[in-house]
């Protein structure tokens, strides 16, 4: 008998909310690189006597990631505490949601891997707070054999939405596209900067392998599931998931068996290590906050919200495709961040031909902030300037060469279009009477070319452009093509 | 026994320049000098604090600025509630040496208000326990009889009005650790209603139960302290928002045709379930009796409602729903942060080691209790049921006052127990709480007072009123105090004669 082994993804996201102030109390969210303990108070720091109150923004964005995938939201949801005892964890628990969450029963639609978009269903979606973060003297940054760990409760308190999928998701590739467009709708709801190596999207899996009869398609086992923790980029969810389908089908082929159990993904290995079994589960002992009443979620409130929603990342992709011809690759990559897109749709109305902008905003801008590291925001050339440059192309008043000289110096020098262009001269800084020179010494070494165009055997007007190409050389691109094709054309009239 | 003045008449006296708060300051410090070595009431003496506070006080009046209600009031808190730059034990080692980075709600308002907090009040350890016998620093006898206890958790604070260190006292109740307090020690005791007092800054125990009540001398006294605490605040989410009456107008002595008999067309009802009971202590039935009495001489109409599921699955309800949400409170103390931190090589270590030495052994024992009854395979049976037991019983009370306007019943069953008399043995300890965890649980307000017979142990009654009843309970008492003054003046006239 012939076995096949499926994989079933289910992934748990944790949404860093952008909110300014933490879930319960009025500090600051901006942890990153905040000198440690300075983000507190006696709230997140859980000391006695001191109390929750709800950051009501935090709902209000928790609502629109619950809107952007189509969840239905609940009034009246409340609060649990989660306990555990961790040294990151002020109260000993966790201010969460468990048997009613603000929002479930959602979907987000990725791109399959038969090719055709696939729903992935969404189990649930609610609030809660974050932990505080560890740093350990060991080596390796791990707690098992440090010598001293110290304590930063900046982070502790800070809203996370935590978005848990049904196990929908059928492969490694299937979970890394679920993470984008989960990345991608966040980012465009402005509910989350989706950051995965900043920490603001946490992503965990449930992994299990069922095995099959390949003829007949009957169930033989079912395993159970391991859950991996620790996958910090997109590359690492793919690679963790690739390697532990791999581990749990190759111990079912050598006769074991899969237990529940937490394992933990170490990317420079690329392996992932047992955590803890079932046994060593934890009973959270959960408990409704007694410190905390109903999540209020009024009729008024969501109108007000759904009618703030914007265009969704995958209505705006089909209206690229739709509205400007754009391939589907390319719309996917001009709308991964509303930013992005937003960009691209003001450079294309100040009258750059769309294909044209997509090709300018795809290679060189982006190409631009990659090597400055730095987002669409930071672009040094505005997208007005830029759409009258692609245009300028457009219109044949500047070649590709000169208008990436120009293009390189507003970036280089920050100098506006104009600025630039006058820098550059116009028509590259190449006089009519350059281009006559040489398009004459063209026309001069090859007398054997120009005698066949002359001679009516230039049917195609291969010849013709072949020649116009050399003269575009001989100006080192600096020429447009229209000047060119003119010269050469009054050229052989003047010869006739 | 010397005792200070009342708040009211502190206030007045201070306000009007004829007392220097320095002086109620001086007189408090002296009377706890005085009786400290014999009643341990005190874990801190807020000496230096107090001087201060005083001080600026009188600045302030000296400069012509308006006085607060509570100018110069001396006052003590429970040591579970915060005052900023002072230690806050919660008479636990677990927080010995614990000095508070900030201010409770109760002593902001106190201090805006005028009063001089002067000291902190032992209490059992995390408000666990019905004695003050738990306190990790050593137990507070009563006042009345140094060989019984003051009752507990707010002992300390029932002990020290009733000494008359101060004429008010603020502690935190949770199923009767003021009103039994009250009782014993021969005090008033407010239990406001769930939420009208804030909670920010007073130390957890049960947190759906918790409330920030009075101790004082009079009852006038505790609705000049409700009107300085009680109010919305924002940092409390179970804090509730709305109108507060006028509490002072409540205890006037009202004037014309209502003056003999001001509780005219009040109902209030005794409960059926509590009257029979054999385990009521014959002193208790006689302070309810005289009760009774002069309610009714005050004009009202005694009734009678039937409780049976508060009176009979009432306690062991609120057992289980504090043993819960307790060791869910306590569980922040793991000597990473605050407090007590036990040397450890590891961090399971210094739980166990922080824990193991900083915990009593009553807290242990909830602890764990609550731990317990949170499992997960427990859940249902125990938490979930006593939650149905308890929505049940709010039900069932709050349809008994919609046909009366107070409850009357005794506020313990029994008058203060004997030192040692319960060590360890926890439940029978709690049948003290048997007739006040009702309240608790449906966050109810209620008021205790002494009713005790002259020369007897103290012995409370309470009322109860619907949710923010507060005017009607002070009415009420103020009505008794004022029957049992007329008649102790009779009383004198006779024995003139
Ligand atoms: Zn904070």
């Amino acid at each position: 008998m012939r076995h096949v082994y499926t994989p079933v993804i289910g992934l748990e996201i944790h949404v860093q909310l952008a909110t300014e102030s933490k879930l319960f109390c009025p500090c600051s969210t901006d942890y990153i690189g905040a000198e440690p303990n300075t983000n507190v108070c006696p709230v997140c720091l859980g000391l006695p006597g001191a109390l929750p109150t709800l950051n009501a923004r935090a709902v209000e964005l928790a609502v629109r990631a619950a809107m952007g995938l189509s969840c239905e939201i609940h009034d009246g949801t409340i609060f649990h505490r989660k306990h555990y005892f961790y040294a990151d964890l002020p109260k000993a628990y966790q201010v969460s949601q468990y048997d009613r969450p603000l929002a479930d029963r959602g979907e987000l639609y990725i791109s399959g891997d038969g090719g055709s978009p696939k729903r992935i269903g969404i189990t649930r979606l609610h609030l809660e707070e974050d932990a505080g973060k560890l740093v350990h003297s060991a080596a390796d940054g791990r707690l098992e054999g440090a010598r001293e760990s110290y304590a930063d409760f900046n982070r502790g308190g800070v809203p996370l939405a935590e978005i848990v999928s049904d196990p929908d998701i059928g492969s490694p590739r299937e979970a890394r596209e679920y993470v984008s467009a989960l990345r991608r709708l966040v980012r465009y709801l402005g509910v989350s900067d989706g950051d995965m190596d900043r920490g603001s999207m946490r992503v965990d899996a449930n992994v299990s392998v069922v095995k099959s009869n390949a003829d007949t398609g009957e169930i033989l086992y079912r395993g159970d599931r391991a859950e991996i923790k620790n996958m910090n980029s997109l590359r690492s969810v793919e690679r963790a998931l690739e390697y532990e389908i791999r581990r749990q089908r190759a111990t079912l082929e050598s006769g074991g068996t899969l237990e529940r159990e937490t394992r933990h993904w170490n990317d420079g290995e690329g392996v992932t290590t047992s955590m803890r079994s079932k046994e060593a589960a934890l009973d959270y002992r959960c408990l409704p906050d007694p410190d905390l009443g109903p999540i209020e979620v009024s009729r008024e409130m969501l109108d007000a919200i759904r009618s703030s929603l914007p265009e969704m990342p995958w209505e705006r992709e089909a209206r690229f495709i739709g509205d400007y011809s754009l391939s589907e690759v390319d719309a996917a990559v001009l709308v991964e961040t509303p930013a992005l897109a937003d960009y691209y749709e003001r450079c294309v109305r100040s009258g750059a031909s769309p294909l044209r902008a997509s090709n300018w905003v795809r290679t060189e801008v982006l190409r631009v902030l990659n090597e400055r590291g730095v987002g669409i925001e930071e672009c040094p050339v505005r997208p007005e300037e830029l759409g009258l440059l692609v245009s300028m192309l457009d219109e044949g008043r500047a070649s590709t060469t000169v208008a990436k000289e120009i293009f390189g110096l507003m970036v280089d020098r920050g100098l506006s279009l104009q600025e630039a262009t006058d820098r550059c001269g116009a028509h590259g800084g190449l006089s009519q009477e350059d281009l006559e020179l040489a398009a004459k010494s063209v026309l001069d070494a090859n007398p054997d070319v120009l005698a066949e165009i002359m001679g009516g055997r230039d049917l195609k007007g291969k010849k013709r452009k072949f020649i116009c190409g050399l003269v575009m050389k001989e100006t080192r691109g600096r020429a447009t093509p229209g000047a060119v094709e003119d010269v050469i054309a009054r050229f052989l009239e003047g010869m006739e | 026994m010397q005792l200070s003045m009342t708040a009211a008449e502190t206030a007045r006296r201070v306000s009007e320049g004829e007392l220097r708060p320095l002086e109620t300051v001086d007189v408090f410090m002296k009377t706890a000098r005085e009786r400290e070595p014999n009643l341990h009431a005190l874990l801190a003496v807020l000496e230096e604090r107090a001087g201060h506070a005083a001080e600026r006080l009188d600045a302030s009046l000296s400069r012509g600025e308006g006085p607060g209600p509570l100018s110069g009031v001396p006052v003590v808190l429970d040591d579970g509630i915060c005052v900023r730059g002072t230690p806050t034990t919660c008479a636990s080692r677990m927080l010995e040496g614990w000095i508070a980075p900030y201010d409770s709600a109760a002593s902001e308002m106190l201090d805006s208000s005028g009063a001089i907090i002067c000291a902190k009040g032992n209490m059992d350890e995390f408000s666990i326990g019905c004695s003050t016998e738990t306190s990790a620093f050593g137990a507070t006898a009563n006042p009345c009889d140094p060989g019984r206890v003051p009752g507990g958790s707010a002992g300390g604070c029932a002990a020290a009005v009733a000494a008359g260190y101060a004429p008010l006292a603020l502690a935190c109740d949770t199923g009767g650790s003021l009103l039994q307090p009250a009782s014993y020690c021969g005090v008033y005791g407010l239990r406001p209603t769930y939420g009208l007092v804030s909670r920010w800054g007073v130390a957890a125990l049960a947190p759906s139960m918790d409330q920030l009540g009075i101790l004082s001398r009079t009852v006038e006294d505790a609705a000049l302290a409700l009107s300085v605490i009680s109010g919305h605040d924002p940092r409390d989410a179970m804090s509730s928002p709305g109108d507060r009456p006028d509490y002072m107008a409540a205890v006037a002595v009202p004037d014309g045709k209502d003056a003999r008999r001001p509780l005219a067309g009040r109902r209030i009802a005794t409960v059926a379930e509590m009257r029979g009971g054999s385990d009521l202590a014959g002193a208790c039935r006689e302070a309810l009796d005289r009760t009774l009495a002069m309610l009714a001489e005050a004009g009202a109409e005694l009734v009678e409602v039937h409780l049976p599921l508060s009176f009979n699955h009432g306690l062991a309800c609120y057992q289980v729903l504090l043993a819960a949400e307790a060791s869910s409170s306590l569980a922040r103390f793991d000597g990473v942060r605050h407090g007590l931190s036990a040397e450890a090589d590891s961090l399971n270590s210094l739980y166990l080691g922080t824990r193991g030495k900083g915990f009593g052994r009553e807290v242990k024992r909830v602890a764990a209790a609550g731990t317990y009854i949170l499992g997960s395979d427990r859940y249902e049976d125990c938490y979930l049921r006593a939650s149905n037991v308890r929505r049940r019983i709010v039900g069932e009370l709050l349809d008994a006052l919609a046909g009366c306007d107070l409850i009357a019943l005794p506020t313990t069953p029994t008058t203060a127990f004997r030192r040692g008399e319960f060590d360890g043995d926890y439940f029978g300890m709690s049948l003290s709480l048997s007739f006040t965890v009702q309240a608790s649980l449906a966050g109810l307000p209620a008021l205790s007072f002494n009713a005790a017979g002259a020369g007897e142990l103290p012995a409370g009654v309470q009322l109860i009123a619907p949710r923010r009843g507060e005017a009607g309970l002070l009415a009420a008492a103020a009505a008794i105090e004022r029957v049992r003054a007329s008649r102790d003046e009779a009383g004198e006239r006779r024995s003139e004669r």
